[in-house]
């Protein structure tokens, strides 16, 4: 999961795309629209012209393959459980809650994969209650030096025999393992904190504004946005 | 299994819109609770609940949440906080719908503050280890709870607007798989957590809320 968040975040820091060039904030009002229309709508026509744009979306971003799958198949074995319980001998029902959180899968993967975690997070934080936006970068930052620290700890207790043993032990040891961790993130976090005072941290990380720069590229999310909304009014209430 | 898995699109508005108003209006109240200070150290926490999700425990994608241990380690307000961060995070990659981050927030979240007041409640008469194990099994029923009632009105929204469930849904079927999952997810998390505090009360003791209380400062 999180080797994807890395593979992700690698390809929307590189990219040269006009998406990649484009503001997170149209970015951001292309998708929410994308995804309204998607998980709203009463018309299956409708649904399968927004599904085509997410893929176009997604296809248009150069995002890698796998990678775009990857993301975007992830809610398909809970998705698969719950089509069984609802399944209701028609094709239309299935069809219908298949589509939709694929096409915001889609949409999501294209978004994230065009706009560097930073670019997102800072519109938002600046909805979100305080601490709960510094929270997001802060998190951001922690999570790879974290997740290079766990790989090195599974490692060891791979090489130490930690995973062998009935299965109580192995967990009660992944627990410790877990507890060096929440260790290690308490003394790097205090070092963080110091180096965030002597910076001049005044309680509040605000994040570039670099989000809402326009640039010629907008003009491409200007399209699809009003590609999306034509569609919806014309095709809201075709069957 | 206390992590709610659900995409967009299966949701009736009404039940996400409401759970995310009412998540923005606990993390408003949370930040009065909670200590800047230790901004960072919440941060570090909820990479760590990311780094713990991202090792799979069996199939679709079952995984630890660590709620419990992170919401005793930064209390009920942070942990709450941490948790919507996380659910946030998720959500971009495709775990979880993002109209269902509010709902993801609220499970979640549950098993965080339950499992710290919990503890507060049994640290006072039980070692760290069993008293963080408990609260946490006592969150992950809790959150369990909340997770399928959700997952039932989810079943229970008809497809469209105008249509009315005509076949009833099969809860039998996500029952199932569900409890099943539940069960192995509840004495996994009390396991883990079991082992967390009983490496923290050996390591660093001041990092456990009532070492705390007793004079130390983390």
């Amino acid at each position: 999961m999180t080797s994807l968040l890395a593979r992700i975040d690698h390809h929307a820091s590189i990219g040269s795309t006009p998406w990649h060039r484009a503001s997170a904030l149209g970015k951001l009002v292309v998708a929410a629209g994308v995804i309204g229309i998607a998980i709203t709508s009463p018309s299956l026509m409708l649904l399968l012209v927004v599904h085509g744009i997410a893929w176009l979306l997604v296809a248009s971003s150069r995002l890698p393959a796998r990678v775009a799958l990857l993301a975007a198949t992830y809610p398909l074995p809970f998705l698969g459980l719950f089509l069984l319980a609802r399944w209701d001998g028609t094709a239309v029902t299935p069809l219908v809650l298949l589509l939709r959180p694929l096409t915001a899968s889609l949409v999501v993967a294209w978004l994230v994969g065009t706009t560097p975690y930073p670019d997102l997070f800072a519109p938002l934080s600046r909805i979100l209650p305080r601490q709960t936006g510094d929270g997001l970068f802060l998190t951001y930052r922690a999570l790879f030096a974290l997740l290079s620290r766990s790989e090195r700890l599974s490692q060891s207790m791979r090489l130490r025999g930690g995973f062998s043993g009935s299965m109580r032990r192995r967990l009660s040891l992944a627990g410790e393992a877990m507890g060096t961790l929440a260790v290690h993130s308490f003394d790097r976090s205090q070092n963080l904190y110091a180096s965030m005072l002597l910076r001049g941290h005044s309680g509040r990380i605000c994040g570039c504004r670099h989000f809402a720069h326009r640039s010629s590229a907008d003009l491409l999310s200007l399209a699809v946005a009003a590609v999306v909304a034509t569609s919806a009014v014309l095709l809201w209430r075709v069957a | 299994m206390s992590h709610l898995h659900l995409p967009d699109g299966v949701l009736p508005p009404w039940i996400w819109i409401g759970a995310l108003l009412l998540v923005l209006g606990i993390l408003a109240l949370a930040g009065r609770a909670i200590d800047s200070r230790r901004v960072a150290y919440q941060g570090a926490l909820a990479a760590m609940m990311l780094a713990a999700m991202a090792v799979p425990l069996g199939p679709v994608d079952f995984h630890l949440s660590l709620a419990g241990p992170v919401g005793v380690l930064l209390g009920a307000a942070a942990g709450f906080q941490v948790v919507f961060v996380v659910s946030l995070i998720l959500a971009f990659i495709g775990h979880g719908g993002l109209t269902a981050v509010g709902l993801n927030t609220l499970v979640l979240g549950l098993a965080a503050a339950t499992a710290s007041v919990v503890y507060g409640a049994l640290a006072r008469r039980l070692a760290p280890a069993p008293a963080l194990a408990l609260a946490t099994a006592t969150g992950q029923i809790l959150s369990g709870l909340l997770w399928f009632g959700v997952v039932t009105l989810a079943l229970r929204a008809p497809v469209f607007p105008a249509s009315l469930a005509a076949h009833p849904p099969r809860l039998e079927v996500v029952s199932a798989v569900v409890i099943a999952l539940w069960i192995l997810g509840l004495l996994i998390e009390t396991v883990v957590a079991y082992g967390v505090a009983r490496f923290l009360a050996r390591v660093h003791p001041a990092l456990l809320p009532a070492t705390r209380l007793s004079g130390e400062s983390a």
